[in-house]
């Protein structure tokens, strides 16, 4: 199953939910396999922080559905975070988890998830995440992702998903603050508030 | 730490707008977190260690609201790769209060390296911060710290000690 080829399933599902995603090959991906949500999107470039951010900006917005873009190597930095869903609960919260068992980005040595044994959407079910599925084949992913985006509880899959990065995409040129401040302004448009404002005049 | 003094930080807090608090417990804050979980417009989260925590409070600043992070100083060395991405790299900032372990008068042998580390790792960050010793400073001293972050969106950071945490 290829990445990118879940990221077009997905971002046909997608309208004006809010993602933040994960760093290395799957920031291109999905910048060119969802052109339509690049301002609802926040491409971040840091292991351990994207579904705590997701969480973050979930329970800011509680009517608002967060889609969080996360990695084998990233949500194993920081597993707490599963605990902290699990007692949290938040109801709008959807979390993918691209498991192409490797860190790609810096040329494919493997994740713990590599060995066979290591079970992420186990360990979430264990941690309270009781809606925490594995999917193998775009069917099962598009499945997941309808009822995900779907659920009032907090709801993950791992998308077991093959090393390769689809060839020719285009490559996103911007840097982590232009990011920002894109995202920000998208989320102050169509909340009809403001969050980076005007400065004082004393 | 007297409830007087949570009280300020309560009040603090709520001067400046902030309705989340993350939080990973500490013995010189003790009285402060169940203040926290009981008061009115604050929703608290408990978290697994104070770099989830500074992480989940940069997702709550893109959201509008204001988020702060509660510690230990210990917890500063826990949050330094989340707040080195999220400030530097992008300018998301997270406002943080702390109590001043291993400062003078620390009794504790294990707490020691909080004091040894705590400011010059807020230097190497670049993050602006006082360190609060009179109970009667606390309340403006968190309306500032969110002044200037908000501001500068980068982070801040409050850190209470002497006689308001012993």
């Amino acid at each position: 199953m290829r990445r990118y080829d879940c990221m077009v399933s997905l971002a046909g599902l997608l309208t004006d939910e809010l993602v933040v995603l994960s760093l290395g090959g799957s920031v291109d991906e999905w910048y060119t396999a969802a052109p339509h949500m690049r301002a609802a999107s926040l491409f971040q470039q840091q292991l351990g922080c994207v579904t705590p951010e997701a969480f973050g900006l979930a329970v800011g917005l509680p009517h608002r559905r967060v889609v969080s873009l996360d990695t084998d190597g990233g949500l194993l930095f920081n597993l707490g975070i599963l605990a902290t869903l699990g007692n949290e609960q938040p109801p709008n919260l959807f979390v993918v988890v691209w498991d192409n068992e490797r860190y790609q980005s810096i040329g494919g040595p493997p994740t713990h998830t590599a060995s066979g044994r290591v079970d992420l959407a186990g360990i979430a079910r264990a941690s309270g995440v009781t809606e925490a599925h594995t999917a193998r084949t775009v069917e099962e992913f598009a499945a997941h992702c309808a009822a995900g985006l779907a659920a009032e509880v907090p709801y993950l899959v791992v998308a077991k998903v093959s090393g390769e990065t689809v060839p020719g995409i285009r490559r996103k040129h911007s840097d982590g603050r232009e990011d920002k401040y894109v995202f920000v302004r998208h989320v102050e448009e169509s909340e009809g508030i403001v969050i980076m404002g005007p400065s004082e005049h004393n | 730490m007297h409830d007087s003094a949570v009280g300020e930080v309560l009040a603090g807090l709520a001067q400046a707008g902030v309705s989340i608090a993350c939080y990973l417990p500490d013995s010189l804050f003790k009285p402060l977190y169940p203040a926290m979980d009981a008061a009115p417009g604050l929703r608290t989260i408990r978290v697994t260690n104070e770099g989830e925590g500074a992480a989940i409070c940069g997702g709550v600043f893109l959201s509008g609201r204001r988020a702060v992070l509660v510690m230990e100083n210990s917890g500063l060395r826990a949050s330094v790769e989340p707040l080195a991405r999220m400030g530097l790299g992008a300018g998301i900032p997270v406002v943080m209060l702390m109590s001043y372990r291993g400062e003078m008068g620390e009794n504790n042998w294990w707490a020691v390296p909080h004091g040894i580390t705590m400011e010059p790792v807020l230097g190497a960050l670049r993050i602006p911060y006082r360190v609060v010793r009179r109970e009667q400073e606390i309340r403006q001293s968190i309306v500032d710290a969110y002044e200037l972050a908000y501001s500068s969106y980068y982070h801040t950071a409050v850190a209470l000690g002497g006689e308001i945490v012993r």
